[in-house]
């Protein structure tokens, strides 16, 4: 069972990140579309620390043994489809970098011509 | 017939006056470009101070990027057919006037020079010619088409594959994929014996250790570009 200490602990250090997280979105650092996905793992570990039941009822209910595993299993699910994720966007982003560099280049050839 | 010639040159400040000489002699019927890929050596001041014809990238976009840039140059000025001639020297612009004529006669929308038909000039090292033999297979498989020599970087291409390329080009290792997205589309494509020379300068994208990152991201792009519909 988790100790009363722990989850205050937890708790503390979740709200920080959270507050963390909104005062950059707050400050234009990062965007609220990628933030998103960070806010619901903050508030998820919240419900957790708060409702420590909530893992048990969890973990009985998709038939997986003990609730750590259970933990560890969506933890790393999760971090897999966020780097996929980011791939994906690397991809996006390197293609339209490269229309960009390449329109940025004709026009300014066009523009030393004229001189 | 506007024709023009794009020179992809990354680093090549020491052999870029030759080819540019060379192709004003040899090919006098045209035009060329010079898409510098964001050197880091003099190519940038060398080609102010001559004169040259040059599209400066600001960030390096790598082979395909670079030469892509080099089509869509082709697309805005309205060329009728582009060939590419790598900066380092390899290719001897001699061949070109054959290459357009081949073009326009057979009809085909690409005109491959290869060093594999009459076996002359620079035949590469054993390993890479084991390579390409290894591609020419793969192609074979997928388009029912032989080309002797996909690695290739002597291409002529006509207005739509200027237009298609413009567009969807590879960034990396461009030449064997393209080939299959232009048979796949059922383009014609028509190789010509032509004689390489071992380059002049600089050293080859291609080192040991990227040659099996090579063989394998080729290998897939292959059968991809394979499965792709149009």
């Amino acid at each position: 069972m988790i100790t009363l200490k722990s989850q205050m602990i937890i708790i503390g250090l979740v709200l920080i990140t959270l507050i963390y997280f909104v005062n950059m979105v707050r400050k234009h650092q990062l965007d609220l579309r990628y933030a998103l996905s960070w806010f619901a793992v903050g508030v998820a570990i919240l419900l957790m620390a708060c409702f420590p039941g909530i893992m048990d009822w969890l973990a009985r209910l998709i038939g997986i043994a003990s609730p750590v595993n259970m933990l560890f299993f969506f933890g790393f699910v999760f971090t897999l489809i966020l780097v996929f994720v980011l791939t994906y966007s690397v991809s996006r982003m390197s293609n339209r970098i490269k229309v960009l560099t390449q329109e940025l280049a004709m026009l300014k050839k066009e523009m030393n011509d004229r001189k | 017939m506007k024709k023009l010639i794009i020179i992809p040159a990354y680093n090549e400040a020491k052999n870029l006056e030759n080819v540019v000489k060379n192709i004003k002699e040899n090919a006098p019927s045209f035009d060329y470009v010079i898409i510098n890929d964001c050197s880091t050596d003099q190519t940038k001041e060398l080609c102010a101070q001559k004169g040259f014809n040059v599209v400066n990238l600001p960030v390096n976009l790598g082979i395909g990027g670079a030469v892509q840039t080099g089509y869509v140059y082709g697309v805005e000025n309205d060329y009728d057919l582009a060939v590419q001639v790598d900066g380092d020297g390899q290719h001897d612009p001699a061949f070109l006037e054959k290459m357009s004529v081949v073009l326009q006669e057979e009809k085909a929308e690409m005109v491959i020079g290869s060093r594999f038909i009459d076996n002359q000039g620079f035949q590469s090292t054993g390993m890479r010619r084991m390579g390409i033999k290894y591609f020419s297979g793969l192609i074979y498989l997928l388009t029912k088409k032989r080309v002797t020599d996909p690695t290739s970087g002597l291409r002529m291409i006509n207005k739509d594959i200027i237009r298609l390329f413009s567009k969807d080009y590879p960034k990396d290792y461009p030449e064997p994929e393209s080939i299959v997205a232009v048979l796949r589309r059922n383009k014609k494509i028509v190789e010509i014996p032509v004689e390489m020379k071992e380059r002049q300068g600089g050293v080859s994208s291609i080192s040991p250790k990227k040659s099996v990152y090579y063989m394998i991201k080729v290998s897939l792009a292959i059968l991809i570009e394979g499965i792709r519909k149009y």
